[in-house]
């Protein structure tokens, strides 16, 4: 069964390159959020095994994103990519339960290397 | 006048959906790493916007720009940078009220001073207007050059120290980002200005970003 990935970004430009740089071999259903609340409304609807997760959006950012994951326990594995390298925005993202930070803009090398990692391929 | 101008040299009057996104997402990028920089110096977290991304006659400036909106006294260091067909100006505008916090974080001792403030200035904007130039052009494939900063004005309000009038170009595109320090009253904006004619061949550049 292919594997939900849901890439949420306000930016299209960047939910584009994200998608791009996933491995070709992944078997996967993409969906796509622009907001933090789109991206909780589709992980409830079990659209995203595995979420990627743009920390700076408008309507809800990406740190309520992983708050709300936390305190709701919902099902889904959060990898933050984000334009915001501060030290402390990868530290915040990884204490609310970001398994992997990866930098923008979005390296396929450094998507694969994540994924395999943590066993998601 | 002006828009006529712009129409006859065939520029677009606006940016497409799909262009604001892009200069907006390559924004946030090169502001990014320019306030990982800026957080390193200051030791604080710095919040960052989405940034806004604008074209509009320069004669409309004052109205299309909120980060010269408000009534303080401010002071501004502008940068200018130039490369592949592209020109344009960098400035950093920064409250006057800001000073003491930024001397502070920064560990300036002593009395407030213009020097001090002018140096205070020089820093900040050698930092923010670098690091977003290099962020800028590595993900647009260009090489730039940088003029050498300038005070552009001091304890004036920032209407006053923009003057358009001056610039021989009618249509910019502008990038304005506004950094703010957590847990601190400190407000800085950056805010890039490219020249008319820069803006096809910046528009070119993007496009290859969106197609590839």
């Amino acid at each position: 069964m292919p594997t939900s990935v849901l890439i949420c970004d306000d930016s299209s430009l960047a939910r584009k390159q994200m998608a791009r740089a996933l491995p070709r071999q992944w078997e996967v259903d993409i969906s796509y959020a622009t907001n933090g609340e789109e991206a909780l409304a589709a992980i409830k609807a079990g659209q995203a095994d595995v979420l990627f997760l743009d920390l700076t959006m408008p309507v809800m950012d990406g740190y309520e994103v992983l708050e709300h994951i936390r305190r709701e326990d919902l099902p889904t594995v959060v990898i933050v990519v984000s334009g915001d390298v501060q030290p402390e925005a990868v530290a915040r993202a990884r204490s609310l339960g970001a398994l992997e930070f990866i930098k923008k803009p979005i390296d396929p090398d450094k998507t694969l290397a994540a994924l395999t990692q943590y066993g998601l391929l | 006048m002006s828009s006529d101008h712009a129409q006859e040299s065939g520029l677009p009057q606006e940016l497409t959906e799909e262009q604001r996104d892009c200069y907006q997402e390559i924004a946030n990028i090169a502001m990014g790493q320019a306030a990982a920089l800026l957080s390193r110096l200051l030791g604080v977290f710095i919040k960052l916007p989405i940034p806004r991304v604008n074209l509009f006659e320069l004669a409309d400036l004052n109205m299309a720009l909120q980060s010269l909106d408000h009534d303080e006294a401010a002071s501004a260091v502008c940068q200018g940078f130039a490369g592949d067909g592209i020109t344009g100006e960098a400035l950093i505008i920064f409250n006057d009220s800001n000073f003491e916090d930024i001397a502070q974080l920064m560990n300036y001792s002593g009395e407030q001073s213009e020097a001090m403030h002018v140096e205070l200035l020089m820093d900040v904007a050698n930092i923010l207007i670098g690091a977003f130039l290099k962020g800028l052009a590595n993900q647009m494939d260009l090489t730039f050059s940088h003029g050498h900063p300038m005070v552009l004005g001091q304890h004036k309000l920032v209407r006053d120290l923009l003057q358009p009038s001056r610039q021989p170009w009618q249509q910019t595109l502008a990038i304005e980002i506004t950094y703010s320090l957590e847990d601190h009253p400190v407000n800085c904006d950056l805010l890039l200005l490219f020249t008319e004619d820069s803006i096809r061949i910046m528009n070119q550049k993007v496009a290859y970003l969106l197609d590839d």
